[in-house]
Formats: C-alpha cells, sequence, structure tokens
C-alpha cells in the first residue's frame, strides 16, 4: 500500500533529525538522572535531620521545586540568574534546573522509603550494637532503596517526557524536532514518528526498572 | 557507611561544578553589535518559509540566506540560534542573540522593547476558508470561530479593528501554537477562517493543496517585516540599513527572493 510505502519512506528521511533529537533528549535524561539521585539522598537527610535548621532549609526547597512549573523553573536559571551575574548556556541551563526540580521529587520518595522502615529494624540493629551511623548505611537505606524503585522508576519515565520542556531554551530535543518537521510539511506524520521513539524509550527503561526490582527482591 | 555518603557527595559535587564551569559563558561587554565578529540570528526554526529545517535538519529559508548574505557583505560570522518565540525579545536584551530575525513583524509594542531596521518585505493578515465555505468578507465573520496563531500579529491587527473582532463566536479569536495546527483545525472543521501572515499561509495552503481553501478579498490590514537589533544600538542598525540598500542596489536581495517567492516582494 501507498501510505505504508510512503510512511516508510518519510521515516528514513526524517531518521537522522529524529536520532540527533534523542541525542539531546537522552543527554538531558541521562545527567539529570546522575546528579538528581544524589542529590535527592542528600535532600531526603536533611529532611530527616534531627537539625530544625537543616530540616527546615530542605522543607522550603522542596517546597519551591515542587511548587512551581519546571517549565518555568527553566526560563528562570536561563534567563533570571544573568541579571545576578551567573550565567549558564542553554544545555547547563536546562540540567541545572532539571537537576534541582527532580532532585526534591526524588527527595520525597526517598524520605518517604527511609521513614517506611520498621522501628523495629533499628532497635535490632542497637541490640546488635550497630552505630547510629552503621544502622543507618547499612541496615535501613539498603531496605529504602529496595522500597522505593518502584515510583523512582515512575519519575524516570515521567523524566523523560518531561525533557521536552526544554524547546523554550531553543534546545533541539525529540519533540521540538517533530513539531518543526510536522509545521514543515504541514503534515502529524512526524509527530506519531516521535510519539514511537518516546514509547520505545519508556518501554527500555521500564523493562530496566523492573530488572533491577527483580535483581534486589532477594528476599523473596 | 560512611564512605558511601562520602563518595555520593563527592561525585555530584564534582559533576555540579564541572557542568557549571563548561556552562558559564563570559557576559558580553562591547557596546554596539557592529564591533562584534560573530553575530548571533535568533530565529524561530519552525517558520516556514522564513526560517525553518529542511528534510536534513539544516536552517534555510528566505530570511536565513538574507542574513548569511549580509554576514558575507560585513565579513561577519553569522551564527543561527533557535529560540522559542514566545522567549525572542527577552533572548536579545540578555545578548544571546544579536538579531531578532525571522518574519519579525514591526509594531508599535516591539519598538518599545527593539530597535527595528527599515522594513523589508511587506504582508498582510489575510483570511482563509475552507473553499465551499459561506463566507465572503469580514462582516460574515459574525457569529464565526476565528483561529490564528497565538501572539502572532495576526491576533494584533485583528483586535484594532474592534467590532468585527469582537462579532465573532466567543468575542475572541481562537489561538494555536502554530499556523499549521490552525489550518488543520479549519479542514476538521471546528473553527470557521483562519487569519495569518499571507507568507506563511501561501506557503501551507501550497503545500495542503490550493484547491481546498479560499482566501477573501477582504483582510486585516499590511503590515511590514523589520529586523530587530538591540535598543538604542543605532550604530548596528544605521550600518544594517545602510548594508541592505546595497544588497538591494546589487541585485542580491532581489536573487534571494525570486529563490524563496519566485519574484522580488521585497522592498
Amino acid at each position: 500500500m501507498n501510505g505504508i510505502m510512503g510512511f516508510f519512506e518519510y521515516f528514513t528521511m526524517l531518521m537522522p533529525q529524529v536520532l540527533h533529537g534523542l541525542v539531546v533528549t537522552m543527554q538531558i535524561f541521562g545527567f539529570t538522572l546522575i546528579l538528581s539521585i544524589p542529590l535527592g539522598v542528600i535532600i531526603a537527610l536533611g529532611r530527616l535531620s534531627k537539625y530544625k535548621v537543616i530540616n527546615w532549609i530542605t522543607g522550603i526547597y522542596i517546597n519551591i521545586m515542587r511548587g512551581t512549573p519546571l517549565l518555568l523553573q527553566i526560563v528562570f536559571v536561563f534567563f533570571g540568574l544573568p541579571l545576578i551575574g551567573i550565567t549558564f548556556g542553554r544545555f547547563s541551563a536546562a540540567l541545572f534546573a532539571f537537576t534541582l526540580n527532580y532532585g526534591a521529587y526524588f527527595a520525597e520518595i526517598f524520605r518517604a522509603g527511609i521513614d517506611s522502615i520498621d522501628t523495629g529494624q533499628y532497635e535490632g540493629a542497637e541490640v546488635l550494637g550497630l552505630s547510629p551511623k552503621d544502622t543507618f548505611f547499612r541496615i535501613i537505606f539498603p531496605q529504602a532503596l529496595k522500597r522505593v524503585l518502584p515510583p523512582v522508576g515512575n519519575e524516570v519515565v515521567t523524566l523523560v517526557k518531561d525533557t521536552a520542556l526544554v524547546y523554550i531554551l531553543g534546545l533541539d530535543e525529540l519533540l521540538k524536532i517533530g513539531k518543526i518537521a510536522s509545521n514543515r510539511d504541514a503534515t502529524l506524520m512526524p509527530l506519531v514518528i516521535v510519539a514511537l521513539v518516546y514509547l520505545v524509550l519508556t518501554y527500555i527503561l521500564s523493562k530496566i526498572m523492573t530488572c533491577i526490582e527483580t535483581k534486589y527482591n532477594y528476599y523473596r | 557507611m560512611n564512605t558511601l555518603i562520602k563518595k555520593i557527595t563527592a561525585f555530584s559535587l564534582a559533576a555540579l561544578t564541572a557542568f557549571t564551569l563548561i556552562g558559564c559563558s563570559p557576559q558580553k561587554t562591547s557596546t554596539s553589535t557592529l564591533d562584534q565578529a560573530t553575530w548571533v540570528v535568533g530565529l524561530d526554526d519552525s517558520f516556514a518559509p522564513m526560517g525553518f529545517r529542511d528534510e536534513k535538519g539544516e536552517i534555510v529559508g528566505f530570511d536565513v540566506d538574507l542574513a548569511k548574505a549580509l554576514g558575507e557583505k560585513l565579513g561577519k560570522e553569522i551564527k543561527f540560534q533557535p529560540i522559542d518565540w514566545s522567549m525572542k525579545e527577552t533572548e536579545l536584551k540578555a545578548g544571546n542573540i544579536d538579531f531578532i530575525w525571522n518574519g519579525y513583524t514591526i509594531t508599535e509594542e516591539r519598538k518599545e522593547k527593539v530597535s527595528f531596521s527599515n522594513a523589508y518585505l511587506n504582508n498582510s493578515q489575510i483570511i482563509v476558508t475552507l473553499a465551499d465555505s459561506a463566507i465572503e468578507n469580514k462582516a460574515d465573520l459574525k457569529g464565526k470561530t476565528v483561529g490564528a496563531q497565538s501572539q502572532s500579529s495576526a491576533v494584533t491587527a485583528m483586535e484594532k479593528e474592534t467590532e468585527v473582532y469582537s462579532s465573532f463566536k466567543g468575542g475572541k479569536a481562537v489561538t494555536f501554537e502554530s499556523n499549521d495546527q490552525a489550518l488543520m483545525d479549519l479542514e476538521a472543521g471546528r473553527i470557521d477562517a483562519v487569519v495569518a501572515d499571507e507568507i506563511l499561509l501561501r506557503y501551507y495552503i501550497a503545500l495542503k493543496g490550493e484547491e481546498k481553501y479560499k482566501i477573501l478579498s477582504e483582510d486585516f490590514g499590511n503590515e511590514q517585516y523589520g529586523v530587530g537589533m538591540r535598543k538604542d544600538d543605532l550604530k548596528m542598525v544605521e550600518a544594517f540599513n545602510k548594508a541592505y540598500a546595497e544588497m538591494k542596489a546589487d541585485g542580491t536581495i532581489k536573487a534571494i527572493s525570486e529563490k524563496w517567492f519566485g519574484e522580488d516582494i521585497t522592498n
């Protein structure tokens, strides 16, 4: 059928650009993940800290980051911070905003995970003579990590789709490539192609998350 | 135990510092764009046929060719920076780009924010309906749904004709992110007419099939495209206008216009 052939022809033509967009999307995605997960752990520890000041500061941070749109944060980092002398490039501005934003979400996930561990675990550790540090890092945190894998997986998939927001800085991510081609050729086809790429991407990531979950399910 | 958190902290701090440093670009110090060796042209790369991407992903278009010709003439390196159209004046003011050059309509409102070159292209806000539509003039638009691109000069032009504008269904136009979407909605039958730049609409109509559409003889007025430069950078504006006049005289502009529009439609 002509339609199918036309689709493949169009698909082949658009592929180099789509791959370029995919690289940008994956860069934002990968770097954000690498940076925001550790940041999330640190913020979560701050939220659980016995020091009121740290508690309070991390609380405000999470409120701001979760309470304002990510798009606005990107615009603020790129256009607002230069006013006080901090100038980012386009890519690093996007990355900085994404890391801060996702760090806050991950922090809440990790906090919930750590909170969910039964007090019996702490008591057992105390009986065994473990120090508070050992108790946290050897007993509590590994268990919390296992528990939060599903919500982390959720965030990971959301992150893939959120990368589309960097269009506001003129970065050529996947969705923008699709929109440009759609505008140029006056057809919805590029958006269908881009949707398929996102779908494949999130499918692979979900599979990876499931694998990790299975691997860490060693008590069952 | 301790090593884990130390590793995490050290790693994230190092990574954060690294990309902060890489990302930092020097602040612009020169007062006039004219003194810079490289010029950054800001454009919405989805704005066919003025500036967009071809099948290979290269930035092409009428305005792109003009900018390249100007750079060649004045010995400047021209770089094209895709921007989001809603951020254009902010990008210019922040020094991220040196020109807004992409079918940029001259309006009084924009004159407060940027300095314009002399107008180089005439444009009008035309009204398009489906070929079999009963709408023949602006009066027929009463009670009809009219679409346009959000934040475009089409909306500004319609708002000027208060009486016609308020007679639309809902008392205002339905706005879309792009003209292409407005035309798709027209085709789907949810809106009755689209108002947009003649230059852009003719491009889309040619792509989608001219027989499907009807262009009304009445329009929402004429306007002109200009190039936006930093406010009060008069030195640059002067040099620009002089160079443009010379390129117009020696036929460079004519050749570019013929390439994109089949005829010389520039000023």
